[in-house]
C-alpha cells in the first residue's frame, strides 16, 4: 500500500508515539463490498462507518440420503463447509490529520458504485464537505449532530452488552463494566465537549436538551491554553494529573481553619477555585493550574448533571464527549463529583464506544430502510480494538501497535436476541461467575491456560482441514491475531468490557471465524457422536433394568460422567488425546462419589417423588457421550414422568459443543431406535431450539427470540442448565424465577482449587426460588 | 486626618469626621463585628436621646382656675427629652480596622459592654487585635446563621429592601414591596464560593448546594489572566470587554442557530473556547468579560435548578461578587432570566453588606428581643445603595469616602397589616413611582428643593425660645439638600 507510506512518522504533526504500523488494509476491511458510508468529523477526530459484508466458511452437518446411504460409509451425518456472507458494521476512528490520505484509499478501494451518499455529521462536516465530495465522488448528506448521538448511544446501550462501565480509580479494576439492561430508557446523557450539553432521553426517536453548560472541554483547553502556554489538550490533562490544587484552590480549611461543621463541609473542600490567586502575589505551576482547572470543570458539570438528573427522575447518567474519552483522569474527577453530590446514589456512566456514537447514529440514518434496529449486533472481538487503545495513558508498546487508529466492528446476528423470561431479576442478572478484570490472580490464571492451550487449538485446527494446504498458514495468523489480544487483554483487561473467561472464548471462536477456521470439532464431534450412538440402546437396556430409585442417581451419573467429554477443558483433552479408550464407564469412576462438592441430590430426588413438572428447558453442552448416554436418556426420563422438555443447543459452533444442526440429526436417530422419544418427537413434547450462541458459556440475557416464545408457551417450571462453562463459569450464581438444576462437573484444578474441591469434584446445584416451595417436598436449599 | 494611613490613595481619603461615622458610642452597648475578606462591617446598639413634641389637654380642674390670659388653647404641646433605641451599622474596608477600633476605644464609656461578637471569615485573624485594642472577649458566631438572621431581618423591617435589576430599563432598580411572609426563600451567597442556601423560617435554613466557581474565581482567574491585582479594576476590565473574541459561540460551530435545539446563534457554547486552539493574543478587557459571564451565568443556572428542585420562586443574591456591583447584577440577572424564561427573577437586597454584622450583633442581642419591635430605616443617618461603587460619579463617591452606615430606628410600636387589605403581597402605598418616572422625578425634586427655604423658616419660628435654633436649622438644611442631591444622581 504505498499510498500509506506516507502516514509514516515523518508527517505526522506530532511524532511521538503516532507512527501507523498497522497496514491499511487490516483498518478498512471488507472495502470492496461496502455501501452506505457514514461519516462523524469533530474537532480533532474523524469516525467513519460503512456497512459492508463478509463471506466467510460456515461448518454444516446433513444427514446422508437414506437412498444413499449405504454406500457412503457408516458415517452418521455428512459434513460441509459452506460460503455465508453475514451482514458487518466497520467504524474506524483516526485523527483529521489522515483525513486526505484515508478517502483516498477508500477511493481506490471503493469498487461498489451503488453507493452515492455520504452521511455526515460532526462540527468538522461543513469543513470537509468539499475535500469528501471531491475525493470519494460521493454526495454529502448532512445528519443533524444530536439526533446522530442519541441514535448511536442507543445503539451500542441495546447492541453490545459492558458497554457502560463505571470508573473506580483505586479500585482493583479500574473499569467495572454494568450489565446490558432490558429497557435502556430514560437516561440521561451528559456530552462534553466545547460546551456541555445535558440531554434526557425517554425512548428511541424521543429525546431533549434539558440544558447545557458553556463551561466544558473547550473551556478546559482554552483557559488551559491561557494560563500554561500549553496548546495540546492531551498535554493539559497530562499536566493536571502531576499538579496539586490544593495550591491554588481555597479550601474550606484555608477559610475557616478545619471544617465547616454545621454546614457539613469538610475541611478539604475547595470552597473557591483558583480563590488563592487572587491575592497571593507569587507564580503557580502549569501543573497546579491545570489541576484546579480540571477539578473546577468536573464539579461544575456533575453538579449540573445531578441536578438535572434529580429534577427529571432519572438515575442513569452517561458522559461522553471529547473531555472524557479515553481520559482516566476525567472520568475519576467527574466520578468524584457525582459520587459527591448525589451521596453515591447516582453513579457516573462511561461507554466503551462513546467516541463511535455520532458516526453510528448517522450510519442508522442513512441504512434506516435496511431496518438495523430491527437485528441484534454483536461486537466482534477480533477485528474491534478495544477500549483505550489510543490513550496517551497506555504503556508505549501498545499504543506503537495500535497506531492512532482505532476500530470497531459488529456483526448482525442471523436471529434476534432476548432476555431469558425466567431470569428472576433481569436488570441484575450477571452471566459470569468471576470478573477477571477485577481479580488479579484469576486473570493471570485464565489469561496463562489459554496461552498455553493455544498450540493444541492451532494443531486440531489445521487437522480440521487436512485437504486444505494453506490451513497450516492461516492458522499461524489465528495464533498470531488471539495472542495479541490475550497480550493486550494482559495489560487492558478491560479493553472489550469485563474480562471473564466466556470472553477469552468468544474472542477465540472469533479470531477462529476470521481465518476461517468455523469448526475445528466438527470431524471429531462427528466421530464422537458415531461410537456414542452405538452404545445408546445398551445405556437405556441397563437403565430401564434399574429400580425407580437406583435410576434416578444413575441418570444423573449419566449426565455427569457424560460432561467428563470435553474437549474445551484442558485437563480432559489431554487425557482424551493419550487414551482414546477413555471411555463412558472410565470417566464415571472418576467421579467424585457422594456427597459431592455441591450436593443437593436428596432435594432433587425428593422433588422427584413429587408431580412432574409441567416443562423442562435443558441447555445441553458436549457432542457424543455427554448428548447422547448422558442427556438424551435423562430428558427421556423427564418426558416419561409427563413432563415436556425443550432442548437448547447452540446455534453455531463452540468447541466440541452440540450444535443445533447436529442435535436435530442425533435425535432423528434415537429416535428411530427409540419409541419414547420419536413419541415426544412425534407429540412435540420434545422440543429442539437453538440458543442464539455461539459461545462454550451462556448469556442467558441475549438468547434467540424464538426460544423464549417456547419458553413461555410451554410455561416453562424447570431450567436445567449442564457443563462448566455454561453452568460454573457462566450462570453459578444466576437466580430463576422457577426451579433449576446446574449440574457439571469440575475438569479444572484451579477453578476445583478455588471452589474449594479437586479435580473432577461434582457440582449438583438444585434450587427453588424462595417463596416458592417446591412440590411434594421441603424447602431446598442446596449445600 | 484623622486616617490618613489608607493602602491607595486615590479615592480613599476619608472626608467625614469619625464622629459622624461611629455615632453615639458614648451610649453603645452590644457590638458586633463582621469580617469578610475585604470589609470590616460594625454593629452597635445605642440610644439616642432627642426632643418630642407632646400635646396633653389641659386638666379640667385647671382649666377653671387658669386666668383668662392662659389663652383659649384646646391642649397644651411641650418639647420633651425622649430615648430611643438606635441600631448603628458601619462598613469599612478591612485596612481601617486599627484605627477605627482605637477611636471605638477612645469613645467607648459604656463599662458594661464585656462582650463583642464577631463573624465572617476574618473573624479568627483578627480577633487578638480586637480583644487587645478594646478589651472586649471576642464571641464568635457562625457566619452563615448570622448571614441569615441578617437576612430575615432586613427583609421584615425594611421597606424596599429587595430589588430588581435592569441595566437598560429606565430605572436600573426596581425594588420589591415587602411581603407579609418573606418565607421561603433561596439566599445565593456569592462570596469567594458559592453558598445556596435555602430559608425556611426565622429558625431553619439548610445549605442545600454551593459551588467552587464564584467571587474568588473571578478574582483569581482573572489575576492569573490580566495580571489585574484588583477585583474592582477586573470588573472594570470586564465591564470594557468583548466576550465573543474568547468564547466559542454557538455560531462559530454550526454557522448559525442550532435551531433543533433552540439554541441561539449568539449563545456561548464554550466559555474560553476560542482561546483553544487561536493563536493569537486576546485582550485583558475581552477575557475579564469571559470570565465574568463564565462565572454568572454558571451560577444563575446552579441557582435555578436549586429553586426549581425546591420549589422556590423568591432568589436574593448577595456577597462580594454582588455586592455594588451593576456588572455582576446584570450578568446574573441576565443568567436567571435565560435560564428560567424569566420565571424567576434575580433579587438583589440595599444592605445585603450588612447581614453577616446584622446577624451576629441580632445573636447578641437575643435578650432584648430585638425581633419582637419593629425598626425603621433612618434616612438621616444612612448612606444608601451604591454609595461606594466605583462607577459612580467621582464627586458622589469622594463626598461619601469609603464609610457606608446604615441606622435603625427602633419604633414604638409594632406594625402590621392592615386585616382589609385586598392582597397584602401586591399592596404599593405609593400612588407614583418617582424611580421609573425621570420627569416626575425631577419635578418633585425640584419642588421640595424650593420648599426648603420655607421649611427652615418654619423649623426657626417653632422654636422662638432657643437661640441655637436658627444654626440647626441651617444643619438641617445642608442636610436635607445634600440627601435631594444625592437621590438627584442615585433615586434609588
Amino acid at each position: 500500500m504505498a499510498e500509506f507510506v506516507r502516514l509514516d512518522s515523518s508527517t505526522s504533526r506530532h511524532t511521538m508515539d503516532k507512527s501507523i504500523t498497522l497496514p491499511p488494509d487490516e483498518i478498512f476491511r471488507n472495502l470492496e463490498n461496502a455501501k452506505r458510508f457514514a461519516i462523524d468529523i469533530g474537532g480533532s477526530l474523524t469516525k467513519l462507518a460503512y456497512y459492508s459484508t463478509v463471506q466467510h466458511k460456515v461448518a454444516k452437518v446433513r444427514s446422508f440420503d437414506k437412498a444413499t446411504k449405504e454406500a457412503a460409509s457408516d458415517k452418521l451425518y455428512e459434513i460441509s463447509v459452506q460460503e455465508e456472507v453475514t451482514a458487518r458494521l466497520h467504524f474506524i476512528k483516526f485523527e483529521n490529520a489522515y483525513i486526505e490520505t484515508c478517502l483516498d484509499f477508500i477511493k481506490d478501494h471503493l469498487v461498489n458504485t451503488e453507493t452515492k451518499v455520504i452521511k455526515a455529521t460532526g462540527g468538522g462536516a461543513h469543513k470537509f464537505k468539499e475535500l469528501i465530495e471531491r475525493k470519494l465522488g460521493l454526495k454529502v448528506d448532512k445528519e443533524d449532530e444530536m439526533t446522530c448521538l442519541i441514535k448511536g448511544c442507543n445503539f451500542v446501550l441495546r447492541n453490545i452488552p459492558h458497554e457502560a462501565f463505571v470508573y473506580a480509580k483505586h479500585a482493583d479494576s479500574e473499569f467495572r463494566f454494568q450489565t446490558t439492561q432490558p429497557d435502556i430508557f430514560p437516561y440521561l446523557l451528559v456530552n462534553i465537549g466545547s460546551g456541555v450539553s445535558i440531554v434526557k432521553v425517554e425512548s428511541e426517536d424521543k429525546f431533549e436538551r434539558i440544558g447545557g453548560s458553556s463551561i466544558g472541554g473547550g473551556t478546559f483547553w482554552g483557559l488551559g491554553a491561557l494560563l500554561t502556554k500549553t496548546k495540546r489538550f492531551d498535554e493539559l490533562l497530562q499536566l493536571a494529573s502531576k499538579g496539586q490544587h490544593t495550591s491554588v484552590d481555597m479550601l474550606v480549611k484555608d477559610i475557616y481553619g478545619g471544617s465547616y461543621g454545621s454546614l457539613g463541609l469538610t475541611g478539604d473542600l475547595i470552597a473557591s477555585s483558583f480563590g488563592k490567586s487572587a491575592t497571593a502575589d507569587k507564580e503557580f505551576s502549569k501543573e497546579d493550574m491545570a489541576k484546579s482547572l480540571l477539578h473546577m470543570i468536573s464539579n461544575d458539570i456533575g453538579q449540573l448533571a445531578c441536578l438535572y438528573a434529580k429534577l427529571h427522575n432519572l438515575s442513569r447518567v452517561y458522559f461522553g464527549g471529547f473531555f472524557i474519552r479515553g481520559h482516566p483522569v476525567t472520568m475519576h474527577t467527574i466520578t468524584y463529583s457525582i459520587n459527591f453530590f448525589t451521596k453515591g446514589e447516582v453513579q457516573a456512566l462511561f461507554l466503551r464506544h462513546e467516541g463511535y456514537l455520532g458516526a453510528i447514529g448517522a450510519f442508522l440514518k442513512g441504512a434506516e430502510e435496511d431496518n438495523p434496529n430491527q437485528y441484534s449486533w454483536g461486537e466482534n472481538y477480533a477485528g474491534s480494538s478495544g477500549l483505550m487503545s489510543v490513550s496517551p495513558d497506555m504503556n508505549p508498546m501498545q499504543r506503537a501497535r495500535s497506531g492512532t487508529f482505532d476500530m470497531l466492528e459488529m456483526d448482525r446476528l442471523e436471529r434476534q436476541l432476548v432476555n431469558l423470561p425466567l431470569l428472576q431479576d433481569p436488570s441484575s442478572y450477571i452471566p459470569d461467575t468471576m470478573d477477571l478484570t477485577e481479580d488479579a490472580l484469576a486473570r493471570e490464571y485464565w489469561l496463562y491456560c489459554f496461552e498455553e492451550a493455544l498450540d493444541g487449538v492451532v494443531k486440531r485446527a489445521v487437522a480440521s482441514q487436512p485437504d486444505m494446504p494453506e490451513a497450516a498458514e492461516r492458522a499461524e495468523k489465528f495464533r498470531q491475531k488471539y495472542r495479541h489480544k490475550l497480550q493486550t487483554l494482559r495489560h487492558q483487561p478491560f479493553a472489550y468490557g469485563s474480562l471473564t473467561v466466556r470472553s477469552l472464548l468468544d474472542t477465540r471462536e472469533h479470531c477462529l471465524n476470521e481465518f476461517n477456521f468455523p469448526d475445528p470439532y466438527s470431524k471429531i464431534k462427528q466421530n464422537e457422536n458415531d461410537i456414542a450412538l452405538k452404545y445408546y440402546q445398551k445405556a437405556v437396556k441397563s437403565l430401564e433394568e434399574l429400580s425407580w430409585e437406583e435410576r434416578q442417581f444413575a441418570l444423573v451419573r449419566g449426565v455427569l460422567a457424560g460432561n467428563v467429554f470435553d474437549w474445551g477443558a484442558k485437563a480432559v483433552s489431554d487425557v482424551l488425546e493419550s487414551d482414546p479408550e477413555f471411555g463412558f464407564e472410565q470417566a464415571k469412576r472418576q467421579l467424585e462419589e457422594r456427597p459431592w462438592l455441591v450436593d443437593s441430590y436428596d432435594q432433587w430426588l425428593e422433588r422427584l417423588r413429587g408431580p412432574p413438572h409441567k416443562c423442562a428447558l435443558f441447555f445441553v453442552d458436549n457432542s457424543g457421550v455427554d448428548i447422547i448416554l448422558g442427556v438424551i436418556p435423562f430428558v427421556r426420563e423427564l418426558l416419561s414422568r409427563g413432563t415436556e422438555v425443550v432442548l437448547a443447543s447452540n446455534s453455531g459452533p463452540a468447541l466440541n459443543d452440540v450444535t443445533n444442526g447436529e442435535l436435530q440429526i442425533l435425535t432423528e436417530r434415537i429416535a428411530a431406535m427409540d419409541p419414547v422419544i420419536q413419541a415426544g418427537l412425534r407429540e412435540d413434547r420434545l422440543t429442539l431450539v437453538q440458543s442464539g450462541s455461539s459461545s462454550p458459556c451462556l448469556d442467558l440475557s441475549r438468547l434467540d427470540k424464538v426460544l423464549a416464545q417456547v419458553v413461555r408457551e410451554r410455561q416453562t417450571d424447570l431450567v436445567i442448565i449442564e457443563g462448566m462453562g455454561r453452568a460454573i463459569h457462566t450462570n453459578y450464581y444466576a437466580m430463576l424465577s422457577c426451579e433449576s438444576l446446574k449440574m457439571a462437573v469440575i475438569k479444572n484444578s484451579w477453578l476445583a482449587d478455588r471452589l474449594g474441591g479437586k479435580l473432577f469434584s461434582v457440582v449438583f446445584k438444585y434450587e427453588v426460588p424462595a417463596g416458592k416451595p417446591s412440590q411434594g417436598s421441603a424447602a431446598v436449599t442446596p449445600s | 486626618i484623622f486616617f490618613s494611613t489608607s493602602r491607595h490613595t486615590m479615592d480613599k481619603s476619608i472626608t467625614l469626621p469619625p464622629d459622624e461615622i461611629f455615632r453615639n458610642l458614648e451610649n453603645a452597648k452590644r457590638f458586633a463585628i463582621d469580617i469578610g475578606g475585604s470589609l470590616t462591617k460594625l454593629a452597635y446598639y445605642s440610644t439616642v436621646q432627642h426632643k418630642v413634641a407632646k400635646v396633653r389637654s389641659f386638666d379640667k380642674a385647671t382649666k377653671v382656675n387658669i386666668p383668662e390670659a392662659a389663652s383659649d388653647k384646646l391642649y397644651e404641646i411641650s418639647v420633651q427629652e425622649e430615648v430611643t433605641a438606635r441600631l448603628h451599622f458601619i462598613k469599612f474596608e478591612n485596612a481601617y480596622i486599627e484605627t477605627c477600633l482605637d477611636f471605638i476605644k477612645d469613645h467607648l464609656v459604656n463599662t458594661e459592654t464585656k462582650v463583642i461578637k464577631a463573624t465572617g471569615g476574618g473573624a479568627h485573624k483578627f480577633k487578638e487585635l480586637i480583644e487587645r485594642k478594646l478589651g472586649l472577649k471576642v464571641d464568635k458566631e457562625d457566619e452563615m446563621t448570622c448571614l441569615i438572621k441578617g437576612c430575615n431581618f432586613v427583609l421584615r423591617n425594611i421597606p424596599h429592601e429587595a430589588f430588581v435589576y435592569a441595566k437598560h430599563a429606565d430605572s436600573e432598580f426596581r425594588f420589591q414591596t415587602t411581603q407579609p411572609d418573606i418565607f421561603p426563600y433561596l439566599l445565593v451567597n456569592i462570596g469567594s464560593g458559592v453558598s445556596i442556601v435555602k430559608v425556611e423560617s426565622e429558625d431553619k435554613f439548610e445549605r442545600i448546594g454551593g459551588s467552587s466557581i464564584g467571587g474568588g474565581t473571578f478574582w483569581g482567574l482573572g489575576a492569573l489572566l490580566t495580571k489585574t491585582k484588583r477585583f474592582d479594576e477586573l470588573l472594570q476590565l470586564a465591564s470594557k470587554g468583548q466576550h465573543t473574541s474568547v468564547d466559542m459561540l454557538v455560531k462559530d460551530i454550526y454557522g448559525g442557530s442550532y435551531g433543533s435545539l433552540g439554541l441561539t446563534g449568539d449563545l456561548i457554547a464554550s466559555s474560553f473556547g476560542k482561546s483553544a486552539t487561536a493563536d493569537k493574543e486576546f485582550s485583558k478587557e475581552d477575557m475579564a468579560k469571559s470570565l465574568l459571564h463564565m462565572i454568572s451565568n454558571d451560577i444563575g443556572q446552579l441557582a435555578c435548578l436549586y429553586a426549581k428542585l425546591h420549589n422556590l420562586s423568591r432568589v436574593y443574591f448577595g456577597g462580594f461578587f454582588i455586592r455594588g456591583h451593576p456588572v455582576t447584577m446584570h450578568t446574573i440577572t441576565y443568567s436567571i432570566n435565560f435560564f428560567t424564561k424569566g420565571e424567576v427573577q434575580a433579587l438583589f437586597l440595599r444592605h445585603e453588606g450588612y447581614l453577616g454584622a446584622i446577624g451576629a450583633f441580632l445573636k447578641g442581642a437575643e435578650e432584648d428581643n430585638p425581633n419582637q419591635y419593629s425598626w425603621g430605616e433612618n434616612y438621616a443617618g444612612s448612606s444608601g445603595l451604591m454609595s461606594v461603587s466605583p462607577d459612580m460619579n467621582p464627586m458622589q463617591r469622594a463626598r461619601s469616602g469609603t464609610f457606608d452606615m446604615l441606622e435603625m430606628d427602633r419604633l414604638e410600636r409594632q406594625l402590621v397589616n392592615l386585616p382589609l387589605l385586598q392582597d397584602p403581597s401586591s399592596y404599593i402605598p405609593d400612588t407614583m413611582d418617582l424611580t421609573e418616572d425621570a420627569l416626575a422625578r425631577e419635578y418633585w425634586l425640584y419642588c421640595f428643593e424650593e420648599a426648603l427655604d420655607g421649611v427652615v423658616k418654619r423649623a426657626v419660628a417653632s422654636q422662638p425660645d432657643m437661640p441655637e435654633a436658627a444654626e440647626r436649622a441651617e444643619k438641617f438644611r445642608q442636610k436635607y439638600r445634600h440627601k435631594l442631591q444625592t437621590l438627584r444622581h442615585q433615586p434609588l
